[in-house]
C-alpha cells in the first residue's frame, strides 16, 4: 500500500545544498543570481520531497533501459 | 493557385498534377520567409541553395513520372536543433551561433528521402528552454512573436516552427517537445501540433535536452497534414536506440465514421485563464457530436515532480560542459545565466526515485487511457504571454498535469485550435492518447477539425 504525506522541505536542507552550489560556482555568481539559485534549490527540495513521500517496494524498478553490449551483434 | 495557407495535402495534389512546380513553391516560401520571417523572429537561417537544389531535383523526378509521396516537392522548415549540412545549427544559443554538423539529422534525411524541401532553420528558445528560462526573450534571434499579435509570444520552445506555419511562411515545420515545446507554440500560434509517442521518431542528430523525454514532431495547418509528415519521419533508426521498431502507417480514413470516448481529468481546466476555460467548456459540448465525454480521476501521484526531476537532472547532465565552463553566461535570458546551477542539488537517489515513480505514472496513465480513446484538456492554460512578461507569472496558472503525465509517460498528443480570447489570441485543445495510439490521436484531431473551423482562421499577415 502506497501512502503519501505532505512534503516537508527544510530550510536547513536548502542551506546545505545551496552551500554546495556556492562552493562550486559561487565565484561567478552575483548576490542577486545567488538568490535566484536559492529559489531554485528551494523548489528542487520541495519537488524531491514529494517524490520521497511516496513509498515504493523493493520490486519497483526504475524505468531505465540497460543492455549488455557486443560490437559484433 | 496561391499556395500560401494551403494544407500539405492540397499542395501535394497540385504538385503531383503539375499545377504548381516545386521550384515555384520553394521560391514563394523563401520570399515569404525572407520578407516576413523577421517580423516574427521566426527564422535563423534560410537554406536557399539546398532548397533550390532539392526543388529542381523534385521537379525533374515529377516530370519523369516518379512521385515519392505526399511530401514530394513540399517546402518545410526545421527547428534549429536539427543538424542539417550546409547551414549552422545553433540550438537558439548565442554561444553556438556558428556550430555546424557534417551529417543531417535522421528526420532531415527522411524528409529529403520523401522529397520534402528544407527551406529554413527556424528559431527556437535557447537550448530548448533547458536552462530554465522564464520569459519570451530567450533566444539570440529575439523573442518569438505570434502572428496573431505583435505583442504576444509564439513559443516555446519551437517558437519559429509555430509562427512560420501560422504566418504561411512554410506549409509545415518540425519541432521538438521535452515538456510542452510542440503543444505550446501550436497553441500560441493557432496551428496544429503533434507530439508523437516517445520512440516513434528518431532523435539522431537532434540536440539532446533530456534523453528520456525528447520527442520530434510536426506543426502544420491541419491534423491530417501532421499525419502525412509523421508517416515520413517515423520508424526505427540504428543511430537512436530509443527509436522503436514499431511500424507506423498513417490511417487517413474518415475520423467521423467512429464514435470516440473522451476522458477529462477532474479539474484539468480549473487553473486556466477565463478565455481558455470558456473555450474548453464549449469544446466539450462540441465533442458530443463525435463521442462521449466522461470525467476521470487519476491516482494521487506527484506527476509534475517526477517529470520535472527527470528533466532537470538529465538537462544538467546534457549541458554539463556549458554549465561547468560558465558558457551559459553567454545566453540571452538573464535567468539562463544561473538557474541551472541549482540542479546540482538533485541527488542521484532522487533522480532514481523519479525513474522508479515513472513506472507508476506510466501504468496509471495506461490504466486511464485504456478506458478512453483520448484525454482532452487545454493545450495551454493561458493564451500567448505578452512579450515583456514572465510566463510563469503572467497568468493564474496552476500546474500542467496532462503535460507531466504525457511527457513523463511518453504519450502522443495533438494540439488543435479551439477559439480566441477577447484580445484575438488563439486558444487550443489537446487530445492525448495511449502509447503508440498516434493514429487514434490524429483521428481525434481530424474529427475535431471536421466539425469545427477554428483551424481555418488566419492572422492578418500580408
Amino acid at each position: 500500500m502506497r501512502r503519501m504525506s505532505e512534503p516537508t522541505p527544510t530550510a536547513r536542507e536548502v542551506d546545505i545544498l545551496l552551500e554546495l552550489v556556492r562552493a562550486r560556482y559561487g565565484q561567478r555568481l552575483t548576490a542577486a543570481q545567488l538568490e535566484g539559485v536559492r529559489r531554485g534549490v528551494t523548489a528542487i527540495v520541495e519537488q524531491v520531497a514529494a517524490l520521497r513521500a511516496v513509498r515504493l517496494t523493493n520490486a519497483d524498478e526504475p524505468v531505465q533501459r540497460f543492455a549488455p553490449f557486443r560490437a559484433d551483434e | 493557385m496561391n499556395p500560401v495557407f494551403r494544407p500539405v495535402r492540397e499542395l501535394s495534389a497540385a504538385v503531383r498534377a503539375r499545377q504548381v512546380s516545386p521550384v515555384a513553391l520553394t521560391e514563394t516560401f523563401l520570399e515569404r520567409l525572407e520578407r516576413l520571417g523577421p517580423r516574427y523572429n521566426a527564422v535563423v537561417t534560410l537554406t536557399r541553395e539546398r532548397a533550390l537544389r532539392q526543388a529542381r531535383e523534385a521537379e525533374r523526378e515529377l516530370a519523369a513520372g516518379h512521385w515519392r509521396g505526399p511530401l514530394h516537392g513540399i517546402p518545410y522548415g526545421a527547428k534549429d536543433l536539427l543538424a542539417a549540412t550546409g547551414a549552422p545549427t545553433t540550438w537558439g544559443a548565442a554561444p553556438l551561433r556558428t556550430q555546424t554538423f557534417d551529417a543531417d539529422a535522421t528526420v532531415i534525411r527522411r524528409l529529403e528521402e520523401a522529397g520534402a524541401i528544407l527551406v529554413a532553420k527556424l528559431a527556437m528558445v535557447e537550448l530548448a528552454g533547458g536552462m530554465g528560462y522564464r520569459q519570451p526573450n530567450a533566444s539570440f534571434t529575439g523573442p518569438g512573436i505570434s502572428p496573431w499579435s505583435a505583442d504576444a509570444w509564439s513559443g516555446g520552445s519551437s517558437s519559429g516552427s509555430g509562427s512560420a506555419v501560422a504566418a504561411g511562411l512554410v506549409p509545415f515545420a518540425i519541432g521538438s517537445e521535452t515538456w510542452g515545446s510542440i503543444l505550446s507554440p501550436a497553441a500560441n500560434c493557432g496551428v496544429t501540433g503533434f507530439r508523437p509517442t516517445y520512440g516513434r521518431v528518431s532523435r539522431h542528430g537532434a540536440m539532446a535536452l533530456c534523453w528520456t523525454l525528447d520527442k520530434l514532431g510536426p506543426l502544420a495547418l491541419t491534423a491530417d497534414d501532421c499525419g502525412l509528415v509523421l508517416a515520413a519521419i517515423a520508424g526505427p533508426d540504428p543511430h537512436d536506440p530509443s527509436a522503436a521498431d514499431r511500424p507506423f502507417s498513417y490511417d487517413a480514413g474518415d475520423p467521423t465514421a467512429r464514435r470516440f470516448r473522451f476522458g477529462v481529468l477532474r479539474g484539468v481546466a480549473d487553473g486556466a485563464e477565463p478565455a481558455v476555460r470558456e473555450a474548453f467548456a464549449r469544446s466539450l459540448d462540441t465533442l458530443a457530436k463525435v463521442g462521449t465525454v466522461e470525467e476521470i480521476t487519476p491516482a494521487e501521484l506527484p506527476y509534475e515532480a517526477v517529470t520535472r526531476t527527470i528533466l532537470f537532472a538529465e538537462a544538467a547532465s546534457a549541458f554539463e560542459d556549458m554549465i561547468e565552463s560558465g558558457a551559459i553566461a553567454g545566453l540571452t535570458a538573464p535567468e539562463d545565466h544561473y538557474t541551472a546551477y541549482a540542479r546540482d542539488a538533485i541527488l542521484a537517489k532522487d533522480y532514481i526515485k523519479a525513474l522508479r515513480l515513472r513506472a507508476l505514472v506510466m501504468r496509471e496513465a495506461d490504466r486511464l487511457l485504456s478506458r478512453v480513446d483520448a484525454l482532452v484538456g487545454p493545450s495551454r492554460a493561458s493564451v500567448a504571454t505578452p512579450l515583456d512578461r514572465e510566463f510563469r507569472t503572467a497568468a493564474p496558472v496552476t500546474g500542467d498535469v496532462m503535460g507531466a503525465i504525457g511527457n513523463g509517460a511518453g504519450l502522443p498528443a495533438i494540439a488543435v485550435p479551439n477559439g480566441f480570447s477577447d484580445a484575438g489570441l488563439p486558444t487550443s485543445l489537446q487530445f492525448m492518447g495511449r502509447a503508440w495510439e498516434d493514429n487514434t490521436i490524429l483521428a481525434a484531431g481530424r474529427a475535431w477539425q471536421a466539425i469545427t473551423d477554428w483551424h481555418l482562421k488566419r492572422p492578418s499577415v500580408g
